[in-house]
């Protein structure tokens, strides 16, 4: 029970730093988790980071569920997940019940229009990053192109394209 | 009662569904959220969409437990946020649990990398166009391309948290924003 508490502990402070994408989360889970508390060996740590990146969801949610599941089996991934969601749970039912109140207000107004710019600049980010990480040659490029083109008259669910881009990844990419 | 609790299994659907396609980053579900959650169910304006866009950035957590929470909250309040939260968070725990069980390697498989980087490109495209679309709808004010300038320097020049980038615009919004140059979200 004991290491259950501290497995929350720990992905509650991860939960905690971990602000809008996150990438600083795997460095302090690192250094914490394979160097001060040696719970699990580095190259064990580095490989539940590649597969977190490429199963659904957020890659802090998969490491919850990786590291807890290999601490204590399910109850410890259980525990780990609560501990990475529970502190923006709670702080954003806060801001939720607030929200009302201050909707209305001329100095959030002014701040919401003074973060519309840095939102698309963070968005071309969002871009940049994920073509970093996995694009090579020129064919990504070319289907990113398209989807571009295609979107704007795509009328059906768009996890479907995304679903056709992924099948013809596996015919035409190397 | 029975209408939250109808509203609820709702949000637990859809958003178990944009957990399943979330991959890649937090980012990714950007797209298929304003699908969901702005188009179809009109659950929040494209301007309320934003601003939670923009609050999700700016506190603790993962995009998506905050847009979970926050679109939750407001439907159906506790037991709506609950709901969105366990559903957006359930489809990554269960592929990660089965992963673990049988302990296979999908980084070493190679039509997975290919689906994986096929997707990312559909992912790319999606988000290109959202941010093409989000530009068009703007007004052109000296203080937006300030701010659009600014925050460009800041994350690409200076590598800062996405945190300050939106923190220095709201601050600077805060301070030199007209009040009427703020398109109405209602």
């Amino acid at each position: 029970m004991l290491m259950l508490l501290r497995i929350f502990a720990e992905f509650f402070k991860i939960g905690i730093v971990t602000f809008g994408g996150g990438q600083a989360m795997i460095s302090i889970l690192q250094h914490e988790l394979v160097y001060a508390y040696k719970w699990i060996p580095v190259d064990r740590f580095l490989y539940f980071v590649s597969v977190s990146e490429v199963t659904p969801g957020p890659v802090a949610l998969n490491m919850a569920t990786f590291i807890g599941y290999e601490l204590k089996g399910i109850i410890g991934s259980v525990f780990a997940t609560l501990g990475v969601v529970a502190p923006s749970f709670i702080v954003i039912l806060l801001i939720a019940r607030a929200s009302e109140k201050f909707k209305e207000n001329k100095v959030y107004k002014r701040f919401m229009a003074g973060v519309r710019p840095a939102i698309i600049v963070l968005l071309i980010n969002a871009i940049y990053l994920i073509a970093l990480r996995g694009f090579k040659g020129y064919i990504p490029y070319m289907m990113a192109v398209s989807v571009f083109l295609v979107f704007p008259f795509w009328k059906k669910n768009p996890a479907l394209l995304l679903l056709i881009t992924g099948i013809i990844g596996i015919l035409i990419l190397r | 009662m029975s209408k939250k609790l109808l509203k609820s299994i709702k949000l637990f659907s859809i958003f178990f569904f944009i957990g399943l396609f979330t991959i890649g980053g937090g980012y990714a579900m950007i797209p298929l959220m304003r699908e969901h959650i702005v188009k179809r169910e009109k659950y929040l304006s494209e301007e309320e969409f934003l601003d939670v866009f923009a609050i999700s950035q700016i506190t603790p957590g993962p995009i998506a437990i905050n847009m979970a929470t926050y679109i939750g909250f407001k439907q159906a309040g506790i037991m709506g946020s609950s709901s969105a939260t366990l559903g957006v968070v359930l489809p990554s725990f269960l592929v990660i649990l089965l992963i673990s069980f049988f302990f296979v390697n999908l980084t070493k498989i190679s039509f997975v990398q290919k689906l994986f980087i096929g997707i990312l490109t559909g992912v790319v495209g999606q988000i290109a166009y959202l941010t093409f679309d989000l530009f068009k709808k703007q007004k052109y004010t000296i203080l937006f391309w300030t701010i659009l300038i600014i925050s460009l320097i800041g994350i690409f020049v200076l590598k800062i948290s996405p945190v300050y980038v939106i923190l220095i615009g709201g601050i600077m919004g805060i301070i030199l924003a007209k009040d009427n140059n703020n398109a109405n979200a209602s």
